[in-house]
């Protein structure tokens, strides 16, 4: 047959799937299913990204034990990226500095945004401990320049001083400042920058993947009727309700 | 923020800075080394990402202490004495010295005069990796900057040395290698040469490593392809081009700054190869890519616009692909946002003069959104860089004739800022103003006017006097075109202004390039009605003296031309006007020296010819009474005998004028022996 016919039928069968949702069986699935290939190597692999990634190392070191799957990176950073990464969620942000400084100099040097944003958080400590003084010291001495060098950084750094301005900083507009959600932004800021500085994708592989099942799921529900999986915790194929 | 308190805490926090900033400096110095440890760690964080720190502690002589204290630890470690605790003190001053070259020329100046870049260099061969690699580190930091020493290629062991660089598995140093060969290979030697070694196998290589190597071997590859075709070859056909598809792959990464580095590296393939790269599939990616990529917040946005230029610049099929992708859109989009950085501004402006350097439909896409507007304002930005780009972009959208013709840009709205940046403390925002200008008062409505009356004219002159050269050639240009065709009243204007005295002293400027805009000054002056042929008979003829002495000197075919066009509008006057060209043609007789004009008419440049021939013609248009005894008197100076020989010229242009002569000589013999 020639390639023309073959590219007409399968045009034709589209066409007829489109009308009428082909259904697929639970066993015509799970028959598919099984003929796909997938290495354990890679699935190890996987599940190796992510923990190292999101700096699970204890977990990454069993895994690496059970199933001789190398880590992309070395363990030993992660501890030291988890240390940095803790050390600005309990808002010991100076103490952050000096370990990313240690880990890697060019990191601060080179990332001006990154920079500001840790010193502004420092800023935020020290208002919320009521460090009134310091606060504006600090406010001067360190990110005054900054907000020079660049007007964004200026306008950030006049909505934080202005926490000083309210007494009751719970009810005011630059509140949310003092949230513990600023302190986990920094943090997953300074994350990503050490694992870029490390050569490594800043997000793990998993969540992206899982992202496209759903939309290969809603892809397909437009053409067919098939064994989802709608609870993505236990990857349960629910049967096709015709 | 509440304005009392503030000002009690600059006055604290000078005083607690300054203290804290010496106490760091005088413990640097302590004999207890773990004072001096200390002091070394809480200075690198207290400069890291801190350029005023950085200022204020290498004003108090930071740097030459830390030099110092990695050469005594280094010394102490080649002796053998390397202990965790002497390697703690090298690690720290390496960063510490990187840092203060981070990104910061001043701190490069200094620890290349502490003595530290040795010593630096020495890290590399450590056999502890930490070492190495904070020393790569801060030697990377030293190369990134133009400061940074020269390296050698043409040494055999610095060859030897770039690649045991190059090949190291730790990225920094491989890293550090790449970034060698972007800051110091310049000549087309030292490209071959590197090629030669086996380097671009190895930055090949690189381009499947990792996010650092990636990027830097890119930089290095364009570094040695920029303008060295013979590499180039050598590069695109070594193993059927398999290195120039992972290039071009890369253009497609996800990572921005790759994607950058990566158009840059073709672009530069491109303009030094032309013939490379021409698929119609790879230069829509790259335009669609920089375009793309212009919406970076970061360095790359930044940078983008400027690769762009490259990539169109000079090139109208370029140009015109960009057009179809809706680049002058795209960058008018950019433009309009707020708060846009110096360089920023400055790229998106060049790009738009790029786009409509050529093509009239770009114009008018330009002109028919409100791009104009936005360039006229930024004509006064603070920025020298901004102001002079906007003009660039300006005079280029006024090449457009269409809407010259239609007066479009002689507004008091445009040439009001126009004439204010002429007093530009900046030469090259004054050079690009006249430009701009040159360009608009090339004007077919009469609206000149505007520019004079908002005092544009004796800016011109009074530039046209500047020590700069330059700033000469572009006001005499921007005179020449605004006399170029105009009505007597506004020659009469501008000759007030401007002086035969002071066209004269132009006309016999040092540098041929003023002479011949002056030249051509004089020729558009003199152009039109008899009665402005009298201007250069203006104080006792000063002016046409002068261009017959240049004339008699004339080195370039341009100076000539000009020259020579002046004589040939003089020639279209009255008997007297004539008489007086003649006399600048013809040497007097006793100097027996052979006229210039036959050097002229003998040129390679048909140009120069055509200019010749013509004055001829007027001198001997035969209805003048004078006609018969001039003609007389060139052929006595062989110029006749000249004209005839050239009634085959190649230039048809030539040839026509050379009929014309011919012609009138025979009218002028045949009136002759009919009264004889």
């Amino acid at each position: 047959m020639s390639l023309f016919w073959i590219v007409i039928r399968q045009l034709a069968e589209i066409e007829a799937m489109a009308t009428s949702k082909k259904v697929i069986t639970r066993e015509e699935w799970e028959k598919k299913l099984n003929d796909v290939m997938i290495r354990k190597e890679d699935m190890n692999k996987l599940v190796m990204n992510f923990l190292v990634t999101e700096g699970y190392v204890d977990a990454a070191e069993k895994l690496r034990m059970e199933s001789g799957t190398e880590p992309d990176i070395d363990l030993a950073t992660i501890t030291d990226r988890m240390a940095v990464k803790k050390a600005v969620q309990c808002g010991n942000v100076e103490d952050a500095i000096e370990k990313v400084n240690d880990l890697n100099p060019e990191i601060l040097d080179t990332n001006p945004q990154l920079f500001f944003h840790l010193q502004q958080q420092r800023l935020i400590e020290l208002i919320r401990n009521g460090k009134v003084e310091e606060a504006l010291e600090f406010a001067q001495e360190e990110l005054a320049p900054r907000g020079e060098e660049n007007q964004s950084f200026l306008e950030e750094l006049e909505k934080t001083v202005a926490l000083l301005a309210f007494e009751d900083v719970s009810n005011c507009p630059v509140g949310d400042l003092l949230d513990i959600s600023q302190r986990l932004k920094t943090a997953s800021e300074v994350n990503a920058a050490i694992l870029t500085s490390q050569n490594h994708e800043k997000d793990p592989k998993l969540p992206s993947l899982l992202k496209m099942l759903i939309w290969a799921q809603s892809q397909l529900d437009e053409k067919a009727v098939y064994p989802r999986i709608n609870d993505l915790s236990t990857a349960t194929l629910e049967d096709p309700t015709v | 923020m509440p304005t009392a308190t503030s000002t009690t805490a600059t006055a604290t926090s000078a005083n607690t800075s300054t203290s804290a900033t010496s106490g760091i400096i005088h413990r640097l110095s302590s004999t207890d080394q773990d004072v001096k440890l200390k002091a070394l760690r809480q200075l690198k964080n207290q400069i890291i990402g801190n350029r005023t720190k950085k200022l204020s502690f290498l004003k108090l002589g930071a740097v030459p202490s830390v030099a110092a204290i990695l050469a005594e630890a280094v010394l102490a470690a080649d002796g053998d004495r390397i202990n965790s605790f002497n390697k703690n003190v090298i690690v720290q001053s390496a960063a510490v010295l990187g840092s203060f070259a981070c990104g910061f020329d001043a701190g490069v100046q200094a620890v290349l005069d502490a003595g530290a870049f040795p010593d630096l260099l020495r890290l590399l061969s450590n056999l502890d990796e930490k070492v190495v690699d904070a020393g790569a580190r801060s030697v990377k930091m030293i190369y990134q900057s133009k400061l940074a020493p020269k390296y050698d290629f043409l040494q055999e062991k610095n060859m030897e040395f770039l690649l045991s660089l190059l090949n190291s598995e730790s990225e920094t140093v491989s890293g550090l290698g790449a970034s060698i060969i972007t800051h110091s290979c310049k000549t087309s030697v030292e490209q071959k040469i590197l090629f030669d070694a086996g380097v671009l196998k190895k930055l090949s290589s690189l381009l499947e490593g990792s996010l650092s190597q990636k990027d830097s071997s890119l930089e290095s590859l364009a570094t040695i392809f920029k303008d060295n075709p013979e590499v180039v070859l050598k590069f695109v056909g070594s193993e059927s081009g398999k290195a120039l598809s992972s290039i071009i792959e890369l253009v497609k990464d996800k990572f921005a700054r790759t994607r950058l580095l990566a158009s840059l590296c073709l672009i530069v393939l491109r303009n030094t190869s032309p013939c490379y790269l021409q698929d119609i599939a790879i230069k829509t990616k790259l335009v669609n890519t920089l375009l793309e990529l212009l919406g970076d917040p970061g360095q790359v946005g930044d940078e983008a616009s400027f690769a762009l230029s490259s990539l169109i610049a000079q090139k109208e099929d370029m140009q015109k692909l960009a057009f179809e992708n809706n680049a002058i859109d795209k960058l008018y989009c950019h433009l309009q946002k707020d708060s846009l950085n110096p360089r920023r501004f400055e790229g998106i402006l060049l790009a738009l003069a790029d786009m409509c350097s050529k093509l009239e439909c770009c114009r008018s896409r330009f002109l028919s959104s409100q791009v104009l507007n936005s360039v006229v304002d930024a004509v006064a930005h603070d920025s020298a860089d901004v102001r002079s780009a906007a003009c660039i972009c300006f005079k280029s959208v006024a090449r457009s004739i269409q809407n010259l013709s239609a007066g479009s840009f002689l507004t008091e709205a445009v040439v009001i800022p126009l004439v204010r940046v002429l007093d530009d403390p900046s030469t090259s925002v004054q050079v690009a103003a006249l430009g701009v200008i040159s360009n608009i008062v090339v004007d077919f409505t009469a609206r000149r006017s505007i520019f004079i009356r908002c005092g544009g004219v004796k800016q011109l002159v009074q530039l046209s006097k500047s020590m700069d050269a330059a700033i000469r050639l572009n006001a005499l240009w921007a005179l020449r075109n605004l006399m170029f065709q105009a009505e007597s009243k506004c020659k009469e204007g501008l000759f007030m202004e401007l002086t035969a005295s002071l066209l004269a002293s132009l006309i016999c400027d040092p540098e041929p390039f003023v002479q011949e805009q002056a030249l051509a000054l004089v020729r558009n002056l003199v152009d039109g009605c008899i009665s402005s042929v009298e201007y250069v008979f203006a104080e006792d003829g000063i002016l046409l003296d002068a261009v017959g002495r240049q004339l008699q000197s004339a080195l370039k075919a341009e100076i000539g031309i000009q020259g020579m066009y002046v004589l040939s509008n003089v020639a279209t006057g009255e008997e007297f006007h004539k008489e007086a060209v003649l006399n600048q043609l013809i040497p007097h007789a006793e100097t027996g020296a052979q006229a210039y004009i036959i050097k002229f008419l003998q040129s390679n440049d048909s140009r120069l010819r055509t200019a010749a021939v013509w004055t001829v013609v007027n001198l001997t248009n035969s209805l003048s009474p004078g006609a018969v005894d001039r003609l007389e008197i060139l052929r006595g100076a062989g110029i006749v005998s000249q004209i005839n020989n050239m009634q085959n010229d190649p230039c048809l242009d030539v040839k026509l004028r050379v009929k014309t002569a011919l012609g009138q000589f025979k009218t002028l013999d045949t009136c002759l022996s009919h009264s004889s």
